[in-house]
């Protein structure tokens, strides 16, 4: 069996045989799979902690393939998805794509370009999954700031001198180096040009 | 004797004479009777004092001669009296008189003389003649004016009575009356003429004894008859009785017998007298009456009508009618015939408010001009009861004179509320008849003799009902020349066969419309020959619905062709994503089994269970098709039937014209005279026509153009079909592979019309194919075998 940590393709498909067959295919490449006939099913399931991609099927039971993938975006789920479709068209597939859908592959369709979607689908929630862990622990820093210091250092971001900074908050300019000090250790900044770009990930709002 | 006693005895003996005279004389003017004395040689005479009187002349006035008493008789008596006496005289007998005398003042007295035995006044003087005649006579001389006319008046009441008698007797002839006297103490009965003719016997043909009448009398009424008699001379009563008497020839008649009873003075009844009458026709003409009578007013109660009279009405205007009601006309209107008729006012108060009024203007006119009246009108009675009262008036004149006015009383009520409900009915029926717009009639039509028309039936026919009966033929020769062939040879064997008909023609009105009638007739119950009634409908506008319904069908068919053709796209599409999802997943599981196969060491258990699911799902793309095809057949059951190509044609025709027309393609058809019919499926044919030309629609739908469609036939017998477009044309390559399934060139082309054309033609024995004009465009042809009798 598989690591739980090893990348995961769900796919959900209400006719049995694509679904296996789907299931069967993912496997045979060494990939983990786990497959359901219906968009509920999935929800009750889903892990989040490795990298997985949705192969999902544009004509469901109870709600079509395009508003299971709204529904997912607003429930703030972000796994890439890859729509398979028997009878897809044009205006289908953009809307699909534009929804950010990685692939909009037609039945039948070559096992190449399935298992190529799927893999460029498990990159990119590879890369997001890693993007998502460092904003985690910037956050974790900035946490660790005191309300003072969290104060300083949109300051220090905005590019105030100490003086400046002393003046803002009503502070000696020997505090604020104090302060500005520990944004920098806390934040694990080794310069200001480092801080700033922390800043932007942590998306902290601009100076008043 | 003495001188003295011979004086004495003188003046003794004078004073005796004088009184004796004087006694003599008092008798005569008591007795009213005079003496004479005549001496017949001087003609000198001599009268008493009450001769004198007698002759109206004072006694002793004067002396009296003959020719004095001549001039005093009688000038109608004077010669027979004379000559009487002569001859008695000549004849030696004593000359006895009647006659008449002439008194001085003119009164005329009868007096009867008579002479003496002793012929002279004095005794033994009786002188006579040498020849025996005496020469003076003595008499006597009496005014018998008072027992003459007394006698007269007798002889004349005896005339009298005997006339009467006889008048009597004719009179009780007449009335049938005769009479009869009873002695009872003799116990003998007389009859009277007529009473013996009563009993059909001739008069005083025979003695009549109580046994002879006992025998006459009816047997049944013998015994009331006498014991009323008994009774009768044992009280005070009168005796009376009606009773039948058996005539001898056996006729038995009715008589009255009406008696008196006579008593003396002890009161003991000694006779009976007493009236029969025969009252045989009497009783006959009061039973024909009291029948008639009885009759009558028995008619009158039967039939609720009463008579009236009134001598008032028509001659004085006042309230009172004079109005005689019978029992009746009381009873209808409820009044009570002992406060007797009604005057003007109450008879007016009896009348229904609402006629009131007309019926007073009647009695008006009536009046003023005693014409007949008959007015129907309604009247109200005590008990509040409206009653319908028809009232019939007749003057009657006797030599021209109005006398009076006598009519009947008649309620009606129940005629009347009929004749309504009738009315009613009738315009009910009328109004019915109108709205379905059906007529109803009965009549002969042998002998063509219409026996009843109703008004809408006289309508249906565009005939005018106000212009009364229209005959039979009017009738008949409106149906259409080409439709009286056929009805009629229908009607003959209804006739024939006594069955009743139900037929549908048509017949041309005056104003020359067209209307489609049907007409059901039952076989009259009467059984005359040719005798039916029945009902006839205007069935124009439903037969114009059936052929709207018939158009709108064939529509609905039309649209079902549309529908199938685009639901043939939704099949198509349906199919392709059940097929796909099959195929999908058999390709898939196939890249996968060669997956697990070129894994090293290839995973043979995974790449077996991927062929199985390829197995699996290769199946279920073929059991899609298999119900494809199954739905199919179900869907579509071949029919044949004899199908009007042409009509075809005209119906697609109508049916595109609008598709047509709005991309500007014109739809133009050169089609042989006499198209044959063909055994087809008419639906599957529609669809050929429908899918050929929309495809040519379609190849002219941006640039416009001509669409054409041309029959003709080959020698061999076969219809060749050509839609002709003046589009795009044909692909330049695979041209035939245009006829396959799912081969398109459209963008929202099924790619089945074709190949569902090919299929229907092939399977109505025929083939299709395409050729491109030499201009623009393509032609698509098929054929159809026109004369195939029968085709599986």
């Amino acid at each position: 069996m598989k690591s739980p940590a090893a990348p995961t393709v769900f796919i959900i498909d209400d006719d049995r045989g694509v679904r296996q067959a789907i299931h069967d295919l993912v496997e045979s490449v060494g990939l983990r799979a786990e497959s359901f006939a219906t968009g509920e099913e999935f929800l009750g399931t889903r892990q989040i902690g490795r990298p997985s991609c949705l192969v999902l099927d544009v004509r469901l039971p109870q709600m079509s393939g395009l508003d299971f993938q709204r529904r997912l975006a607003e429930a703030g789920t972000q796994i890439p998805i890859i729509f398979v479709t028997a009878h897809g068209d044009i205006p289908m597939s953009v809307r699909a794509l534009k929804s950010g859908a990685v692939e909009f592959l037609t039945k039948p369709f070559r096992d190449q370009d399935l298992l190529d979607a799927i893999q460029q689908a498990l990159e990119r929630d590879r890369i997001a999954q890693q993007q998502q862990a460092e904003i985690h622990d910037l956050q974790k820093r900035h946490h660790s700031l005191t309300a003072r210091e969290q104060e300083v250092m949109i300051l220090v971001v905005a590019g105030l001198l100490n003086k400046q900074i002393a003046s803002e908050i009503g502070a000696s300019e020997a505090t604020v180096k104090v302060h500005r000090g520990n944004v920098m250790h806390k934040m694990q900044a080794g310069s200001v040009v480092d801080l700033v770009r922390i800043a932007d990930k942590l998306k902290l709002p601009p100076r008043k | 004797m003495a001188n003295e006693d011979v004086q004495k005895t003188l003046a003794e003996l004078s004073r005796d004479l004088q009184e004796s005279k004087a006694r003599l004389e008092e008798a005569q003017r008591v007795a009213s009777v005079g003496h004479w004395e005549w001496d017949l040689e001087t003609d000198v005479v001599v009268w008493s004092d009450e001769t004198y009187r007698i002759f109206g002349l004072s006694p002793q006035g004067r002396p009296i001669d003959l020719a004095t008493v001549r001039s005093m008789v009688h000038p109608e008596d004077r010669e027979p009296l004379y000559q009487g006496v002569d001859q008695d005289l000549v004849a030696g007998e004593r000359p006895n008189a009647e006659f008449r005398i002439v008194r001085p003042s003119g009164e005329v007295r009868t007096v009867s003389s008579l002479t003496s035995e002793r012929w002279s006044s004095l005794p033994g003087d009786t002188k006579r003649d040498a020849s025996g005649r005496p020469y003076k006579l003595f008499g006597t001389i009496q005014d018998i004016t008072e027992r003459k006319r007394t006698e007269e008046a007798l002889q004349e009441s005896s005339r009298k009575l005997q006339e009467s008698n006889a008048r009597l007797e004719e009179a009780q002839r007449i009335a049938n009356v005769g009479h009869y006297y009873w002695n009872l103490i003799e116990n003998r009965v007389i009859w009277s003429d007529e009473l013996y003719r009563i009993y059909g016997l001739s008069p005083q043909e025979g003695p009549i004894d109580m046994a002879l009448i006992r025998d006459m009398i009816h047997p049944e009424d013998r015994e009331f008859v006498f014991r009323a008699a008994e009774e009768a001379l044992h009280s005070e009563a009168r005796p009376v009785a009606e009773h039948r008497v058996v005539r001898p020839d056996g006729e038995v008649r009715t008589v009255h017998g009406l008696g008196t009873i006579k008593r003396d003075a002890s009161g003991r009844p000694y006779e009976m007298f007493g009236t029969v009458q025969d009252i045989t026709d009497r009783k006959r003409a009061e039973e024909a009456l009291k029948q008639s009578q009885f009759y009558l007013s028995e008619g009158q109660r039967l039939a609720h009508m009463g008579s009236w009279a009134s001598d008032d009405l028509g001659i004085r205007w006042s309230d009172g009618l004079g109005i005689y009601w019978s029992d009746e006309v009381y009873k209808i209107f409820g009044l009570d015939p002992q406060n007797g008729p009604p005057n003007l006012e109450q008879y007016l108060a009896a009348v229904h408010p609402d006629d009131r009024a007309s019926m007073a203007e009647t009695i008006r006119v009536m009046h003023e001009q005693r014409c007949v009246c008959d007015v129907t009108n309604r009247i109200v009675r005590p008990d509040g009861e409206i009653r319908y009262v028809r009232c019939v008036g007749v003057p009657v004149f006797e030599g021209g004179v109005f006398k009076a006015f006598h009519g009947t009383t008649i309620d009606v009520t129940e005629h009347e509320l009929l004749t309504q409900e009738l009315r009613r009915e009738r315009a009910y029926l009328t109004e019915a008849q109108s709205l379905t717009h059906t007529g109803s009639w009965a009549c002969n039509l042998l002998t063509r003799e219409i026996l009843h028309s109703s008004e809408e039936n006289v309508r249906l026919y565009g005939f005018d009902p106000s212009q009364g009966a229209i005959p039979f033929d009017r009738f008949y020769n409106a149906i259409l020349a080409e439709d009286e062939v056929a009805l009629r040879a229908r009607l003959e064997n209804a006739i024939r066969e006594g069955a009743d008909y139900d037929v549908e023609f048509r017949i041309r009105r005056t104003d020359g419309t067209i209307r489609f009638l049907r007409g059901i007739g039952h076989h009259n119950p009467s059984q005359e020959i040719g005798e039916y009634v029945g009902i006839t409908m205007d069935i124009t506008e439903r037969k114009r619905a059936e052929e709207e319904r018939e158009k709108l069908r064939q529509l609905e068919a039309d649209l079902a062709h549309i529908n199938r053709v685009n639901m043939m796209g939704e099949l198509a599409a349906a199919l392709a994503h059940e097929i796909r999802q099959p195929i999908a997943a058999s390709i898939t599981s196939a890249n996968a089994c060669l997956r697990w196969l070129a894994r090293d060491p290839p995973d043979l258990e995974r790449a077996r269970a991927a062929a199985a699911r390829i197995e699996q799902d290769g199946n279920r793309a073929a059991d899609v098709i298999n119900r494809l095809r199954s739905f199919y057949k179900k869907g579509m059951p071949p029919k044949r039937e004899m199908v009007g190509v042409k009509e075809i044609i005209r119906e697609m025709t109508a049916l595109l014209r609008k598709e047509a027309v709005r991309h500007s393609i014109k739809i133009h058809s050169e089609l042989l005279e006499d198209i044959p019919n063909v055994l087809a499926d008419r639906v599957q044919l529609q669809q050929v026509f429908m899918n050929l030309m929309l495809n040519a629609i379609d190849a002219m739908k941006d640039t416009g153009g001509k669409l054409t469609i041309r029959s003709r036939l080959t020698p061999e017998g076969q219809l060749i079909v050509s839609i002709s477009d003046t589009g795009v044309g044909l692909p330049a390559e695979n041209t035939e592979r245009i006829f396959d399934a799912f081969h398109t060139t459209k963008p929202q082309g099924t790619g089945m019309g074709l190949a569902i054309t090919r299929s229907i033609v092939e399977a109505h024995g025929g083939r299709v194919w395409a050729t491109a004009n030499q201009e623009a465009g393509a032609t698509f042809h098929f054929t159809l075998p026109a004369r195939i009798e029968a085709d599986a």
